[in-house]
């Protein structure tokens, strides 16, 4: 279905926001008029397709808009916050009121004011580059690829019975205006795959997950529904054959779908600024040998196909690659404008939110370890027992560096080759521990989307090349 | 025009336009929030956010629509969406209808006036109440994040076969994760709360509790793998139980063929000091109510009595598909993408799930482990096989018992085992219950539990 859209002049358009930045100027003077250090105005209008496809059946099509904006304000050292489902004048003054008195009712009891780093206010538009815009792709076809991938998954094994698709495809139109004087509008979009598939033999149940996503529907031609059938398949299929790891720690080589997981769990999350201020197990760590010197990761805002790429931040700060180790050494952390400040360095691009609904945080984009030059085969050889981990299933990462993944595809390795699968796994290991472990970087690249969860939602991807570390704690019987 | 008129109004205008059955449902409310960041107040919201969701049907062409802006026109606007989507969608040969129309009990301790006076200001006072009773414990303490939360949640629902209900409820929360460094060791994150539906804050205790835990996980020791006996908190068995018993119990997963529990029941699957119920209303339950998401009364539904199993949770379209009534657990929101419950269509999700409690003290459960662990919390619970059941995660933070008593925390540890496996192995359970999520159990202890270290 082609939803019907009033066309509008590209003059008509322009005389619009031009109203719109008058609108939000004056708000934003308002504000700085009463008191408040730095205001902004992020103001969203979106666009939801979501189809989720349960065997076969299609339990519903999601159209939605919405409109909204977030609303924050600096004063008193302190941070006020509200939100409103309006862009007009009344109710953008309405909700800075609340959140100027928000941030005067914090500021009472401030120690240590909150101070911003300084960023060259822009005046930007930007455009998404994509090859086939969602909202161009009828309903029909979209529900055809998904139905697709249902089909080609129950074709694949016989012992496959359930499947269940979540799509989304989600556009923002995104303004965001500062008392700095930024003025920025960017074209946000996300196409978004998801797969939960489940077979049954002999009384043997597994399952794995499939996620996969772009920012245009050039997916589908870059991920035809039935390789991504295939692929989901392949390792229910092996799991059902699989026998349980043994538990304890052994050597391992971490495939290229789990790599990045690594790199988001093990190390991402406490290189966010705000973590490693709150007491993580990176604090006072910059510039010090944390990894073995085969290891470089990096946290990227331009890695086009990315989850993660963006031109700016929530904050108006311009996207950028941001090492943070080097050859084994701790060289950078993610900041936002306040922790940037804090620590006396530049704000790297991190600050995302959700949506209008809530504030920025400091958030991974694509974070990835660098490549090496080993090939699999070199990878392999030398390990007498180990296991090679394929698949991932999900992660988590605590401050103090312990992180978790869980595995849902892996193999034994004996004698330098690959043997039987497997069953599914959790391994765990601590940062600082698991990192100097890293003995050998393969020279094959993978990256990864997916979401992560920090209270919020967000985006993004990771990935790597193929990596052989000397021990890993595996969960198993 | 009051939310429950905008509901109808949803409703006959999907009608009117061509839609067989129509569902108009809104929920949200206010929040104000004061935010603990690093021993400091950094940050107050006041966010308002309510929506409505309508669902469009004919021959089983389901459509979806929703809106954050809760105008006549803009409700009018998005029941027309919810039809052209129905329009585009294909047909699902499972669809039956919507609910019937119900009669509905109010449920107690679910809303009070006091949690809505609660100013700014006040919340601000809540959280230096919490910074200031942490820092009294240990210096080494550092009140990383928390804060304080009052809510004021609202719900109307209306639908063509005469569905009319709306509800509203308080929540009241207060929290703080803390961790703890000392020369040689960071302890992970610790976390306490207080949440309460009607007007019961105690900041100083949530402060407290959150700091010793800290201050307790600072004493590292050796761990020893084996199969031991371990204490596990509410805070971890609610973790393990989500993503393992509580997905199979769901009614779709049953129907599916993807329940290890499908043709389980009557049958015995846990100890039989084992009962647990699903409970939309019990008085003052975090996840208590009139009714459910899309208008089913909520009630209390046997899953395991005895250690025997009794049955299963359903929203209104799998228990119609079964031949069999909703047990009011449709609940909206999330579905991967974190949204909120205006923004989705229904899905089984539990309400309160009470795990009968025994008579132990805390004391005795430590006694009757002897030479074992005590999990508070676990990480990496999401990652294990809903369908079989396999669990294995870090416990982040855990103590080592021995001789009857707790003695340093341990690092670096996983558990790992097969939920039912465990079910059964519940050798002792304690007197005291706390809610922690949808999980409302006491403190318990299993027997010969892999404990995996380095």
């Amino acid at each position: 279905m082609h939803s019907k859209r009033t066309t509008h002049s590209k003059a008509y358009k322009k005389r619009e926001m031009e109203k719109m930045k008058d609108t939000f100027v004056t708000v934003l003077d308002k504000m700085k008029n009463q008191g408040a250090t730095y205001a902004e105005i992020r103001a969203q209008k979106n666009n939801n397709t979501l189809i989720n496809v349960v065997d076969g059946q299609i339990e519903a099509v999601t159209i939605a808009r919405e409109t909204g904006a977030a609303l924050r304000i600096l004063a008193q050292g302190a941070w006020g916050f509200s939100t409103t489902n309006s862009l007009s004048q009344g109710d953008l003054e309405k909700s800075a009121q609340s959140a100027l008195k928000m941030a005067k009712a914090a500021g009472k009891s401030v120690r240590e004011p909150v101070k911003l780093a300084q960023v060259k206010p822009v005046e930007d538009k930007v455009k998404v580059r994509i090859k086939k815009d969602p909202k161009e792709i009828d309903i029909k076809t979209k529900i055809d690829n998904l139905l697709t991938i249902n089909k080609e998954c129950l074709r694949f094994d016989k012992r496959i019975k359930s499947v269940t698709i979540r799509y989304a495809d989600l556009a923002t139109d995104q303004t965001l205006a500062t008392s700095e004087g930024a003025f920025i509008e960017q074209e946000k979009k996300f196409v978004w795959n998801y797969c939960w598939v489940t077979g049954k033999s002999n009384g043997n149940m597994a399952s794995a997950r499939d996620e996969t996503g772009m920012h245009g529907y050039e997916l589908f031609d870059l991920e035809p529904p039935a390789k991504i059938a295939q692929r989901v398949s392949k390792i229910v299929a092996q799991q059902l054959e699989a026998r349980t790891p043994k538990g304890g720690e052994h050597q391992a080589i971490i495939g290229t779908n789990i790599v990045g997981v690594l790199a988001h769990e093990a190390l991402g999350h406490i290189c966010e600024a705000d973590l490693t201020l709150s007491g993580s197990a990176l604090m006072g760590k910059l510039k010090q040998k944390i990894a073995n010197e085969k290891v470089t990761i990096y946290d990227t805002a331009l890695l086009q196909e990315g989850f993660g790429a963006i031109k700016y931040d929530d904050e108006g700060v311009l996207g950028q690659n941001t090492v943070l180790i080097k050859n084994g050494l701790l060289v950078g952390l993610m900041h936002n404008r306040e922790t940037a400040a804090k620590m006396g360095m530049q704000p790297t691009g991190n600050a995302r939110a959700q949506d209008f609904r809530v504030p920025p945080l400091i958030r991974m984009r694509n974070t990835c370890f660098d490549k090496g030059d080993y090939s699999f085969e070199e990878l392999l050889e030398g390990i007498g027992f180990g296991y090679y981990l394929e698949a991932f299933r999900g992660g988590q990462a605590n401050l103090d560096g312990t992180f978790t993944v869980g595995v849902q595809s892996a193999f034994e390795i004996l004698k330098g080759e690959l043997g039987q699968p497997v069953r599914n796994v959790g391994i765990s290991g601590n940062t600082l521990e698991t990192l100097k472990q890293v003995d050998a970087c393969g020279k094959d690249f993978g990256l990864e989307m997916g979401r992560c969860g920090k209270g919020q939602s967000m985006f993004a991807s990771s990935g790597g090349p193929p990596l052989r570390v000397n021990k890993i704690l595996i969960g198993g019987a | 025009m009051s939310h429950i008129e905008l509901c109808r109004k949803a409703v006959e205008t999907a009608r009117r336009i061509g839609a067989k059955e129509a569902e108009a449902f809104i929920t949200g409310g206010r929040t104000v929030s004061v935010e603990i960041e690093r021993g400091e107040i950094k940050t107050c919201s006041d966010v308002t956010d309510i929506g409505m969701a309508i669902r469009a049907i004919t021959d089983g062409k389901r459509g979806f629509a929703y809106t954050n802006v809760l105008t006549r026109e803009e409700v009018e606007k998005t029941a027309k969406q919810a039809v052209a989507a129905s329009s585009a969608s294909l047909r699902d040969k499972n669809w039956t209808q919507l609910p019937e129309k119900s009669r509905y009990q109010t449920v107690q301790k679910t809303y009070d006036k006091r949690i809505l006076e609660v100013t700014s200001d006040r919340a601000v006072e809540f959280c230096q109440r919490i910074i200031g009773s942490c820092g009294e414990v240990d210096k080494r303490v550092l009140a990383a994040f928390g804060g304080a939360e009052v809510s004021n949640q609202q719900m109307a629902c209306a639908n063509s076969y005469g569905v009319e209900v709306e509800d509203r409820g308080t929540i009241l929360v207060c929290s703080l994760a803390t961790m703890a460094r000392s020369e040689t060791q960071v302890t992970p994150i610790c976390v306490e709360f207080k949440a309460s539906r009607t007007y019961d804050p105690d900041p100083e205790w949530v402060g407290k509790e959150a700091a010793k835990l800290a201050s307790e996980a600072l004493n590292v020791g050796k761990a020893e793998a084996g199969k031991f006996p371990v204490l596990l908190d509410p805070f971890a068995l609610n973790s393990v139980l989500m993503f393992t018993l509580i997905e199979s119990v769901k009614g779709d997963i049953v129907h599916r063929g993807r329940s290890i529990l499908m043709e389980k029941v009557g049958k015995k699957i846990a100890a039989e000091n084992i009962s647990l119920h699903d409970d939309g209303t019990l008085a003052g339950g975090l996840y208590s109510g009139k009714a459910d998401f899309e208008g089913v009364p909520r009630q209390k539904t046997p899953l395991i009595e005895g250690g025997t199993l009794r049955g299963f949770i359903y929203d209104n379209y799998w228990a119609r598909l079964e031949k069999k009534w909703s047990t009011g657990n449709a609940g909206r929101g999330g579905g991967g993408l974190n949204l909120p419950a205006y923004c989705t269509v229904p899905s089984i999700s539990p309400t309160n799930l009470r795990l009968e409690p025994g008579t132990a003290s805390e004391t005795e459960l430590i006694r009757e482990v002897k030479n074992g662990y005590y999990v508070r919390s676990v990480q990496g619970a999401h990652q294990s096989n809903p369908e079989t059941g396999d669990f294995s995660v870090a416990i982040t933070p855990a103590w080592r018992i021995e001789k009857g008593e707790i003695r340093h925390a341990v690092k670096g540890v996983m558990i790992a085992g097969n939920i039912y496996d465990l079910l059964n192995k519940i050798q002792l359970l304690g007197k005291e219950t706390r809610q922690v999520g949808n999980l409302i159990a006491p403190k318990i202890v299993v027997s010969n539990l892999n404990v995996i270290a380095k």
